[in-house]
C-alpha cells in the first residue's frame, strides 16, 4: 500500500487534486458573482491578491497568521461590496460588454497598484503548516501538513457556502435574487442588498483562495492569480457557470489534467490543455456539463 | 385602503395610465377590467413601486406609496402576486413560502400550517420543486405565498389565466372568503370580466389608461354600454 | 470643396482611397520633422494602431469582445519573425503578408470553438489563449528561441533614402525615419482596407448581428460564420500589427506579448472610441506618446520615474482611464465635444454608439 502512495501516480492525483481544489473554490466564487449579477469577475484574482498583501503582510509586524488570514478575509470581502457598489451598478442594464471591460480596467489596475505598493518582487508568507512530505514505513508519500491543510480548508470553505446557500435565510434570498429579481422584490427581499451580499461573499471566498496560494511554494506577487483566475474561469465555464457543483468539478478536472501534462509533457504546455478541456466540453454540451436547463443566458 | 389620486404614466411616448383616481376599500374587492393593453397591469405594478408615475398620489392608509422601493412597499402589507403568478420554479413549494414570509414579522411554522390547512395540496407537495406544479397548483403556490406574510392589501394580476373555468370558480370563491375573513383591501384585475364581477364589490372599467366607469359591481354588470364597448363580454 | 467633402463622408471607395492616402502622406511629411527618437514612437503606435483598429472592428462592428488580441500578434510576430530569421533577404511585403494569413488562421482555429459563446465566455476563453500563448513560445524553443527570442535586420533603409539626410547622426536620422515611414504606409493600407470593410455588404450585416441576431438570421445571415469571419479579420489585423511591431524592434520574445498588453489594447480601442477608424487613430498616438505622457505626469506629482509608483504609472493611469471612460463616456474621445471631434468628425463611420452606451 504505501509503495502505491509513494508512487509517482500518486503523487500527481494529489498534486492535482491539491491545485484542482483552489481552482474550484476561485470557480466558485465566479458561480455566486455571476449567478448574482451575471458579471463574469475578471479582477477577481487581483482583488483576492490585493487582500492577501494587505492582510498577510501584517505578519511582518509580528501579528500571527490566523490573525492576518481574518484581516486578508475582511478586507477581501469590503472590497468586493465596494466594488459592485461603485463600478458595477451603474451598469445593470448596460451591454454586457462594458461590465467586462470596467472589470478589466480594475484587474489591470489593481496589478499596477500592487506593483507600485509592494514591488513586483516574489514574496514568501510563512507557512502555516510543514510542507515536507510524510514518510512511511520509509517511503516518501506525497501528502504534507500543508497540502491538508489546504484541502481541509477548501473543502471547508465550499461546504460553509453550500450550507450558507440551502439552509440560512440568507441563503433562500440570495438565490431566490438571482433566480427571479422583480418577484423577490414583490416579496419583500431587499435585492439590490443581497447583489452586493453576494459579491462581498463570493471575494471572501476567493481572499482565502488566494491566502493558500501566497502561503505555499507560489508565493505573493501582483501578477499571481492571473493563471489561477484563468483555470479558474475555465473550470467555471466547462461546468456551465450557473452550477456550483459543476464548478468545483470542473477546478478539480482542470487541477487534475495540468498537473499531469506538467508531469509528462512540460510546464509550457499546461495553459494549453485547459484550454483544450474547455473546447471539448464546450462541443458536448454548449450550455455547460453541469448546467440543467438547455438554455443558456446570454 | 389604497387611494389613488390623479395617476399618470408614460413609457416613452406612450401614456399608459391617464389621470387615474380611485379608491380601494378595505374589506371589499376592486375588480379592475378592461381589454389587453388598458393599464390593468401598469397600474398594479405602479402600487407595488415596479413603476414609477409621472403625476399622481398613491396612500395605503396614510403612507404615501409613490416613490417608496418595491421592497419596503412589500414590506408595508402590500401583497402582489404578479401577472403569470411569478412563482421560482427553481425552488420548493416550501422555499417560495418561507421566502414569502421571510420580510415579515409572521411566525414561519405557524404561516406554513395556516397555509398547508388552507391549501392541502401545497402541504402534500411541499417538498416538490415549483417546475412540476400545475397552472392550479401555481396559483394557489402564489396566493399562498402573499398571504402568509400577512397583508393588508392583495394585488391580483390575472390570477384566472390559464385555468380552467371550475377552477377560476372556486379561485374566486376563495378570495372572496379571504377579503371577508381577514379584512384584506383586494384589487383584482382581471379580463375575465364575468367572473371576477361576481364576487367583487365595486369596479372600475380601464380603457386606453383612462377610467371610463366605476361604480358597484352589480351596477358595472348591468351597464349595457360598458359590457358591450368595454368588456366585450355578456355578463348574465 | 468637394475633396473635403469626400474625404469626411467616405461612400465612394474612391473618396476612402483619397482619404487615407491624405492621412498617410500627411503623416509621412510629419515624419520628417519629428526627432528619431518620436519617430520610432510614432512607428510603435502605427503597428498599435493596426492592431486596435482590428480590435475595433470586432468589438464594434460584430458586437463580440477578445482579450486574446495580444495572443495574436504573438502569433504573428513568430510568424514574420522565424521566417525573417532564416530568409533574411525576402521582401518585407512577402514577411507581413504571411504574418497576416498565419494570424488569421490561428483566429480561426480559435474562432470556431469560440464562437458559440458570447460576451463573458468569449472574452474568458479568449484570455486562456493568450495567456497560454507566451509559454507555448518558451517551449517550443528550437523554433522561437525561447526565452532569449529571435533576431533578425529586415528593415534595411536603402541607399537613396540614406542620401537626404547629412549631418553627423544622418544614419540614425535616416533609419528612424525609413522605419516610421514603412510602419505608417502599412497602416495606411490596412486603415484603407477597413473603411473600405466598414462600408461593405459583410460590415452592414455585421452591425445587423450586433444589434439583433434574430433579424440577421431572418434575413439569411450566417451568424456563426458571420462571427468567425469578423474574428478571423480581426486576428488578421492583429497578426501584421503584431508582425510589424517586432520587425521595428527588430527580435521577437515571448515577453513582448504579454496578458497585459490586451489589457492596453483595449484601452486604447475604447479610450479612441469603439468601431471607428478615428479612433484607432487616436488609440494609436496616444500609445506612441504614452511614455511622454507619463513622464509628464511624474514631473508634475514629483514622483521618481525610477521609482516602484513611477514604474506603474502608465499601468494605474491606463487602467484608471479605461474604467472612467467606460463608466463616463463609453463612445470613447470621438464622442467628447472637443476641438478633436471636429478634426476626426467621419459621420457615416459612427456605429458603435448603439451597441456601448
Amino acid at each position: 500500500m504505501s509503495v502505491f502512495l509513494s508512487s509517482p501516480l500518486m503523487h500527481n492525483i494529489f498534486a492535482g487534486f491539491a491545485q484542482g481544489i483552489i481552482y474550484s473554490l476561485v470557480a466558485l466564487s465566479l458561480v455566486i458573482i455571476w449567478q448574482s449579477t451575471h458579471v463574469l469577475n475578471f479582477a477577481q484574482g487581483a482583488m483576492a491578491m490585493i487582500a492577501t498583501y494587505i492582510g498577510m503582510t501584517e505578519i511582518d509586524r509580528g501579528i500571527g497568521y490566523w490573525w492576518c488570514v481574518i484581516i486578508s478575509v475582511v478586507v477581501g470581502m469590503t472590497l468586493g461590496g465596494v466594488t459592485e457598489r461603485v463600478l458595477i451598478r451603474p451598469l445593470y442594464g448596460k451591454p454586457e460588454i462594458n461590465p467586462i471591460v470596467v472589470m478589466i480596467g480594475f484587474l489591470g489596475f489593481l496589478e499596477a497598484l500592487a506593483a507600485a505598493i509592494w514591488t513586483s518582487t516574489t514574496r514568501n508568507i510563512a507557512e502555516p503548516f510543514s510542507q515536507i512530505y510524510f514518510k512511511s514505513n520509509g517511503h516518501l508519500v506525497f501528502l504534507s501538513s500543508f497540502v491538508i491543510f489546504q484541502i481541509v480548508l477548501a473543502m471547508g470553505i465550499m461546504l460553509s457556502v453550500a450550507a450558507l446557500f440551502r439552509f440560512t435565510k440568507l441563503g433562500l434570498q440570495l438565490r431566490a435574487s438571482a433566480l427571479a429579481p422583480e418577484v423577490s422584490r414583490l416579496l419583500g427581499v431587499r435585492v439590490s442588498r443581497m447583489l452586493t451580499i453576494g459579491w462581498t461573499l463570493s471575494a471572501g471566498v476567493g481572499a482565502i483562495a488566494a491566502v493558500i496560494i501566497a502561503s505555499g511554494n507560489f508565493g505573493l506577487f501582483p501578477a499571481n492569480m492571473d493563471g489561477i483566475f484563468v483555470a479558474s474561469f475555465i473550470a467555471a465555464a466547462v461546468g456551465g457557470l450557473e452550477s456550483p457543483l459543476g464548478a468545483v468539478a470542473g477546478g478539480l478536472i482542470i487541477g487534475l489534467t495540468e498537473q499531469f501534462i506538467v508531469a509528462y509533457w512540460s510546464p509550457d504546455v499546461a495553459p494549453l490543455g485547459g484550454i483544450i478541456i474547455l473546447v471539448i466540453a464546450l462541443m458536448i454540451r454548449p450550455q455547460g456539463l453541469f448546467t440543467k436547463n438547455t438554455i443558456r443566458r446570454v | 385602503m389604497i387611494r389613488v389620486e390623479g395617476l399618470s404614466v408614460n413609457f416613452g411616448a406612450v401614456k399608459a395610465l391617464r389621470n387615474v383616481s380611485f379608491e380601494a376599500p378595505t374589506g371589499q374587492i376592486t375588480a379592475v377590467l378592461g381589454a389587453n393593453g388598458a393599464g390593468k397591469t401598469t397600474l398594479l405594478r405602479t402600487i407595488s413601486g415596479l413603476v414609477s408615475p409621472q403625476s399622481g398620489t398613491i396612500h395605503l392608509d396614510d403612507v404615501a406609496l409613490v416613490g417608496m422601493a418595491t421592497e419596503n412597499i412589500a414590506r408595508l402589507g402590500v401583497g402582489h402576486v404578479p401577472e403569470g403568478r411569478g412563482v421560482i420554479e427553481e425552488l420548493t413549494v416550501e422555499q417560495n413560502l418561507r421566502l414569502g414570509a421571510l420580510s415579515s414579522k409572521v411566525n414561519l411554522n405557524e404561516g406554513l400550517e395556516e397555509q398547508y390547512a388552507r391549501f392541502p395540496v401545497l402541504g402534500e407537495r411541499r417538498r416538490k420543486y415549483c417546475a412540476t406544479l400545475s397552472g392550479g397548483e401555481r396559483q394557489m403556490l402564489a396566493m399562498a405565498r402573499a398571504l402568509i406574510a400577512k397583508p393588508r392589501v392583495l394585488l391580483l394580476d390575472e390570477p384566472s389565466l390559464g385555468l380552467a373555468p371550475q377552477v377560476t370558480s372556486q379561485l374566486m370563491k376563495a378570495i372572496r372568503k379571504l377579503c371577508e375573513t381577514q379584512s384584506l383591501t383586494v384589487i383584482l384585475v382581471e379580463q375575465n370580466a364575468k367572473s371576477a364581477l361576481r364576487i367583487a364589490h365595486q369596479a372600475l372599467v380601464l380603457h386606453l389608461g383612462s377610467v371610463v366607469a366605476i361604480g358597484d359591481a352589480s351596477s358595472v354588470a348591468d351597464d349595457e354600454d360598458l359590457r358591450r364597448y368595454y368588456l366585450g363580454v355578456v355578463v348574465t | 470643396m468637394d475633396w473635403w467633402r469626400s474625404l469626411r463622408t467616405q461612400e465612394t471607395t474612391h473618396s476612402r482611397f483619397i482619404g487615407m492616402l491624405s492621412l498617410t502622406v500627411l503623416t509621412l511629411v510629419i515624419t520628417f520633422f519629428l526627432p528619431p527618437v518620436a519617430d520610432s514612437q510614432l512607428a510603435g503606435g502605427a503597428a498599435i494602431a493596426i492592431v486596435v483598429l482590428g480590435l475595433s472592428w470586432l468589438t464594434g462592428w460584430s458586437g463580440q469582445i477578445s482579450l486574446g488580441n495580444s495572443g495574436f500578434m504573438a502569433v504573428g510576430a513568430y510568424a514574420a519573425g522565424i521566417w525573417a530569421h532564416h530568409h533574411t533577404s525576402t521582401p518585407l511585403v512577402f514577411t507581413l503578408i504571411l504574418a497576416l494569413v498565419v494570424g488569421g488562421i490561428s483566429g480561426l482555429i480559435i474562432a470556431i470553438p469560440s464562437t458559440r459563446l458570447r460576451g463573458p465566455y468569449l472574452a474568458g476563453m479568449t484570455l486562456a489563449f493568450s495567456a497560454a500563448v507566451t509559454p507555448l513560445a518558451q517551449n517550443f524553443s528550437s523554433v522561437t528561441g525561447g526565452e532569449g527570442g529571435l533576431f533578425f535586420n529586415s528593415l534595411v533603409t536603402p541607399k537613396w533614402f540614406l542620401h537626404l539626410f547629412s549631418g553627423p547622426y544622418a544614419a540614425i536620422n535616416a533609419n528612424a525615419q525609413w522605419s516610421a515611414d514603412l510602419a505608417v504606409v502599412v497602416a495606411g493600407v490596412m486603415f484603407f482596407f477597413m473603411a473600405n470593410l466598414f462600408h461593405s455588404r459583410t460590415g452592414r450585416a455585421m452591425r445587423l448581428v450586433r444589434d439583433n441576431d434574430v433579424a440577421a438570421e431572418l434575413m439569411g445571415v450566417n451568424l456563426a460564420r458571420a462571427r468567425t469571419s469578423a474574428f478571423v479579420v480581426s486576428a488578421a489585423f492583429a497578426g501584421i500589427g503584431g508582425a510589424l511591431y517586432s520587425l521595428l524592434q527588430a527580435s521577437v520574445r515571448p515577453e513582448t506579448f504579454p496578458i497585459g498588453l490586451s489589457i492596453t489594447l483595449l484601452t486604447l480601442m475604447v479610450l479612441g472610441g469603439i468601431g471607428t477608424l478615428s479612433g484607432a487613430v487616436i488609440g494609436g498616438i496616444i500609445y506612441s506618446f504614452s511614455t511622454n505622457l507619463v513622464a509628464h505626469v511624474n514631473s508634475l506629482t514629483g514622483v521618481n520615474p525610477t521609482s516602484n509608483v513611477g514604474a506603474n504609472m502608465q499601468g494605474m493611469i491606463f487602467s484608471v482611464l479605461l474604467i472612467v471612460t467606460m463608466l463616463f463616456a463609453p463612445r470613447g474621445i470621438v464622442s467628447l465635444k472637443t476641438p478633436l471631434r471636429r478634426l476626426f468628425r467621419a459621420r457615416p463611420l459612427a456605429p458603435a454608439a448603439k451597441e456601448v452606451h
